[in-house]
């Protein structure tokens, strides 16, 4: 009975921190690198067409996002390679990842 | 005891699980519809991240996972706070009624604004007022934005793209003559 009720609670706890996982608040980053996103850092990033998207690597979140002018249009700037990275967009998270 | 413990578990395994997982969110219809409509879905309120040309991206980080899109207007038009124009060309000064030549002062007066200015690209933009046909407006807009993409890319500046809108994007009023005047220009865009 003891061994049924602590499978029953690891159960229950373990469903609680899955669902926990449900983070209410999607407008602040938490941890040690917390802040708020509008602060985000970001570089360019080129792709095969060789137009400019926004790129940021927040620690363990990461962020990509159309680079386009006033009227909606793509930017290609021309300002890397197709398929290369450039900018500051490692440098919003003290939090380093392996790659 | 035991007993209590065990249901008190089960409770919070299967009551707290669903609330927590699992939100409902009722959308009330407009009034001429007089349905109400539920739907199964999470909450995912965004913020918004500018960029470094001032427009708005909607981001939410969602624990482990982060997403971010540009906020457009249900047009496709971007929504910025500032915008990177970095010369309007008054085309009442630089082109004669239905022209697009430039000529030798206004060629080098545009030539220095292109040697002063710091940008790493450009794309230029033609735009004319309402009057005269459409498909006469957008081929003038942009034979005028072509001419001074050629003075630009003579003094050494990258233009990544020449477009002519016509009347299309227009500044102000076509109602009275000075917006028309706002309205007949060519915009610069600096790309840093």
């Amino acid at each position: 009975m003891k061994f049924f009720k602590t499978i029953l609670l690891i159960g229950a706890v373990a469903a609680i921190s899955a669902c926990s996982d449900n983070k209410v608040d999607k407008t602040v980053d938490r941890g040690f690198d917390a802040k708020h996103l509008s602060t985000l850092k970001a570089g360019i990033w080129v792709d095969p067409n060789g137009c400019d998207h926004w790129i940021i690597d927040d620690g363990v979140e990461g962020y990509l996002s159309q680079r386009l002018d006033k009227y909606g249009k793509p930017v290609c700037s021309g300002t890397a390679p197709p398929g290369v990275a450039t900018g500051p967009f490692k440098e919003g998270s003290g939090f380093k990842d392996q790659i | 005891m035991a007993d209590s413990i065990t249901r008190r578990a089960r409770a919070v395994f299967f009551g707290g699980g669903a609330a927590v997982c699992l939100a409902v969110v009722s959308l009330t219809q407009p009034s001429f519809a007089q349905t109400q409509r539920t739907v199964l879905g999470q909450e995912y309120i965004p913020t918004v991240w500018v960029d470094p040309d001032g427009c708005e991206h909607w981001v939410m980080d969602d624990g482990t996972e982060g997403y971010m899109t540009p906020h457009v207007s249900r047009q496709g038009i971007p929504v910025c706070r500032r915008g990177n124009v970095c010369g309007v060309m008054n085309s009442d000064q630089f082109f004669a009624t239905g022209r697009y030549g430039i000529n030798s002062a206004n060629r080098q007066k545009l030539a220095q604004f292109f040697s002063d200015a710091t940008a790493s690209a450009y794309i230029i933009t033609g735009h004319t007022d309402s009057r005269a046909s459409d498909s006469y407006n957008m081929r003038l807009s942009y034979n005028r934005a072509n001419e001074v993409a050629k003075v630009g890319r003579s003094a050494g500046a990258r233009v990544i793209d020449v477009r002519g809108y016509g009347e299309r994007m227009p500044r102000a009023s076509n109602a009275t003559s000075s917006g028309m005047a706002q309205n007949r220009r060519v915009e610069i865009i600096c790309i840093r």
